[in-house]
């Protein structure tokens, strides 16, 4: 096996180096086992995802070749790829903490190695994988379309590999230096925070960009800044030749080099730092202020509901795996509108927000994981488990609804579009509730596990239960629409026929949310009831991801 | 699905096959003990057949287990277990790792649904009123996450109200445990941030919170610093003391040599033996040898390893 060299030399007493094929073979071993673990029908769909992801790859480079056309413009828009890269790669692992197991250098601290050794071998072990060989490729495409004279060609190519290496330097130096932050609660609450902060501001820039005048002349800014950063050196080296401005060459290869220097010696302190000290799971957690609706009791139906309540909206504000689709759906509400829909009518673009907003009411029992015992224990009555779903409803619900008014108003305000306000309050408030209803049910009849670990807002389902996670959000959102049928009939015809219908439907919406309300929680509490145990064994898979 | 066992009523033949010595606190029932509030509660589960949620025959016992089965597939974890828990009893429940420990606790404290079989908690079946049998139990389960995001004081205020006692009360009570428990400290803390001793230290408490008759731990001992393992066999005897009833599953033999009255030792899903803990030891010279002989272990040899040494 691959680690018999490293014992053999540790049995001899004395620290050989290990060869870095050893941790170039050990990343190949664990690509390998991926795909032999996989059944035919992953095995389809990874070749699907690579055919895919292929062919994304070739129109990337084939634009990217050909810029050399246009010798004047392909530093800047490279310098922009060059960066962006360098901005995925740090982040990357932020985001989605633990997707490379050979990430994280505390799993070699029990080996015999030096420093230095194991810093070239996880370098090697770096660019082995589907992700630094589709950089590859995109870097030589990278490196065709800074060589508008072929001559400088080797330097191209020579610059390209030398973005992957800080990539791959800063992005190791960045994990490991985060690491034993990572490991910690905390830490991978603020990189769910982070990947949040990325996501919104793509559809902020989104907006801003499509909102007109001046695009071009504020990236062409923007590119000339870059052009000085480590990555947009290595882009315009290539021009700076080409052109003959040799002091600029120079100031640009110091630049590019000193900071992969400096990168590689911040990755260096960063493995000695996580190798020597160990984490401290236990530190960092601020107190508590106390639960909401302190004075409520069980018991009675208004009592348990506000209690249950009061948990959960203490539970949901302290958990990012909760905030975050709250912000989501808010962004769905209000941004989306107004990027997708330019007319009249845009206020009804809110219902999609509307109905994310519902479905946050879903998985109610797979929210704590195995934590459901304590609620199994504590009650066995249908008033208790009937209040407890109402609880999480009104949760979602109370707060959505205010969000809701508050979006539909914003858009209405930007696109004029007050005319439709009322039939959009009532789309929004029919799918609200529809969905919020459908969740509940699912939970109970369709319920799946969540990862407790938290380590990703993109995570949602665990290893066995996708399909099962799947069928859940379906259904959710396909309930919710048909919850809110008469709603939407009335609203069709509100901008069919005449607006006084859409009046009918913010009426049929106020009048059917409580009713949806009180059927849905008396099914699932119900279903509760009678196969809480199953419910259980279900949800505490999500303890182990 | 659950099926309620025919023999469920026999509790006067208590050393049935089983049993490898006579079960303690045999005695027919006797009419005067009234067992308190084993009248059915509203919210029984609808899916139980029929069967009559409580039996005054085994009112005088903290746990009645009646021909208890559970099959996962081909695999019978737990295998026609009958056995009868004493009130005011120290109940060691042990047994080789895949025993049917953790599966049989899990069955009586509602986590699992049992296959066949019938389980009383103070005459209350905890399958046909587990509205009932729920309130007369603490539970503290092994493995099992807690509500990490809320601090040790708020997770008690939660429970301790969700089960109706009023918040002062709860918050007398809270305090008091956490404090005796020495958790005072960190009961700001987010539990997410304890350690597994602190973790155990408040899942008792809130075992403890509604002052239940019977307390059921897995392992409360398993991977806990000696300091909190002192505090919570002080707290669990006080509890005995008190006249409570404490059913744990534990490996240590020394410790449920220690602090047991009553043992019980589970082989491959049956009860090898069960009674009083000196009935149980026999002639053996500690619970550890009788324990071996009861599930069968055998010596293993060593001479293959004659190659492990430091030079």
């Amino acid at each position: 096996m691959a680690a018999v060299p490293l014992t053999e030399s540790a049995a001899a007493g004395q620290v050989r180096p290990a060869p870095l094929s050893l941790f170039a073979g050990l990343k190949w071993h664990l690509l390998v086992s991926r795909w032999r673990a996989a059944n035919g029908a992953s095995r389809a769909g990874m070749i699907v995802l690579l055919v895919v992801v292929a062919l994304v790859l070739a129109a990337a480079v084939l634009g990217l070749c050909l810029l050399r056309r246009i010798p004047d413009v392909a530093p800047l828009a490279i310098s922009g790829v060059f960066a962006t890269l360098l901005v995925a790669w740090v982040l990357g692992p932020m985001i989605a903490f633990g997707v490379d197991e050979t990430v994280d250098p505390q799993r070699f601290a029990l080996l015999p190695l030096r420093t230095s050794n194991l810093q070239r071998g996880l370098l090697v072990s770096s660019l082995v994988g589907y992700l630094p060989i589709a950089n590859a490729v995109v870097l030589v495409g990278a490196a065709i379309g800074m060589s508008s004279n072929w001559a400088v060609l080797p330097l191209a190519l020579l610059c390209s590999a030398l973005q992957l290496m800080t990539c791959v330097v800063f992005s190791r130096a960045a994990s490991t230096a985060m690491a034993s932050l990572m490991s910690s609660r905390r830490g991978r609450d603020l990189g769910m925070l982070i990947g949040f902060a990325v996501l919104a501001l793509y559809l902020v820039l989104n907006v801003v960009l499509n909102s007109g005048s001046g695009l071009a002349g504020g990236a062409a800014k923007v590119a000339q800044v870059l052009s000085w950063t480590p990555p947009g050196s290595l882009a315009s080296l290539p021009y700076l030749v080409t052109t003959g401005q040799w002091a600029r060459v120079v100031v640009a290869a110091v630049i590019a080099v000193a900071f992969l220097a400096v990168g590689w010696w911040w990755w260096r302190r960063a493995l000695v730092t996580s190798l020597t000290r160990g984490t401290s799971e236990t530190e960092g957690s601020a107190p508590s202020r106390g639960l909401l609706n302190a004075d409520a009791v069980g018991g009675s139906l208004s009592g348990t509901t506000r209690l249950v309540a009061g948990r959960v909206l203490t539970l949901m504000w302290r958990d990012p795996m909760r905030r975050m689709p709250w912000l989501l759906s808010l962004l769905m509400a209000i941004v989306w509108p107004l990027l997708v829909f330019r007319f009249s009518g845009a206020v009804y673009g809110c219902a999609l927000g509307a109905l994310l907003f519902g479905t946050q009411a879903g998985g109610m029992y797979a929210w704590e994981g195995s934590g459901l015992w304590l609620h199994m224990v504590a009650f066995g009555d249908r008033t208790r488990a009937r209040a407890e779903v109402l609880g999480n409803l009104l949760v979602v619900t109370l707060p959505a609804v205010l969000l809701l008014m508050l979006s539909v108003g914003v858009v209405a305000a930007i696109r004029d579009d007050w005319a439709n306000v009322p039939g959009a309050l009532g789309l929004c408030l029919g799918l609200l509730f529809g969905a919020a209803g459908a969740a509940a049910v699912a939970s109970a009849y369709l319920p799946y596990a969540m990862p407790q670990s938290r380590k990703s807002m993109f995570v949602s389902s665990v290893p066995g239960q996708k399909g099962r996670t799947a069928r859940a959000t379906i259904g959710t959102m396909l309930g919710g629409v048909v919850l809110a049928l008469p709603t939407v009939v009335l609203v069709i015809l509100a901008i069919a026929v005449s607006p006084v219908f859409g009046w009918a439907a913010l009426a049929v919406a106020v009048v059917s949310a409580p009713i949806v309300l009180v059927l849905s929680s008396r099914i699932a509490a119900a279903k509760y009831l009678n196969s809480a145990p199953e419910i259980l064994q279900l949800v505490s898979a999500g303890d182990r991801v | 699905m659950l099926v309620a066992h025919p023999e469920c009523g026999k509790v006067g033949a208590m050393s049935g096959p089983d049993f490898g010595a006579p079960a303690p606190g045999s005695q027919p029932p006797s009419a005067t003990s009234a067992p308190q509030g084993a009248e059915p509660s509203a919210g029984s589960l609808p899916a139980y057949p029929a069967a009559a949620p409580s039996d005054p025959r085994t009112a005088q016992q903290a746990l009645a287990l009646r021909d208890l089965t559970k099959t996962f597939g081909d695999k019978v974890a737990v295998d026609h277990v009958n056995l009868d828990v004493p009130a005011g009893s120290f109940f060691g429940l042990v047994g080789p790792n895949g025993a049917g420990k953790t599966t049989t606790l899990s069955m009586v404290s509602g986590l699992l649904v049992p296959t066949a079989g019938r389980i009383f908690v103070d005459g209350v079946d905890v399958w046909a009123d587990p509205a009932a049998a729920k309130a007369r139990m603490g539970v503290l389960p092994e493995g099992l996450r807690l509500f990490e995001r809320l601090s040790g004081a708020e997770l008690l205020s939660y429970l301790g109200r969700l089960r109706g006692l009023p918040a002062d009360v709860v918050n007398q009570r809270a305090t008091s445990l956490l404090d005796v428990l020495d958790l005072s400290d960190a009961g700001d803390k987010l539990v997410a941030d304890y350690s597994t001793g602190m973790r155990k230290k408040i899942t008792l408490a809130a075992a403890l919170l509604h002052s239940p008759p019977l307390l059921l731990l897995d392992e409360p001992l398993e991977a806990v610093d000696p300091v909190s393992a002192r505090t919570i066999r002080t707290v669990l005897t006080q509890y005995r003391q008190a006249g409570g009833t404490v059913i744990f599953s534990s490996h240590v033999m020394a410790l449920v040599e220690e602090l047991c009255t009553h043992v019980a030792v589970m082989a491959a899903g049956r009860i090898v033996a069960a009674g009083e803990l000196a009935t149980v030891r026999g002639s053996a010279a500690s619970l550890d040898d009788a324990f071996f002989h009861l599930v069968g272990g055998q010596e293993r040899h060593t001479e293959g390893l004659s190659w492990l040494q430091s030079r």
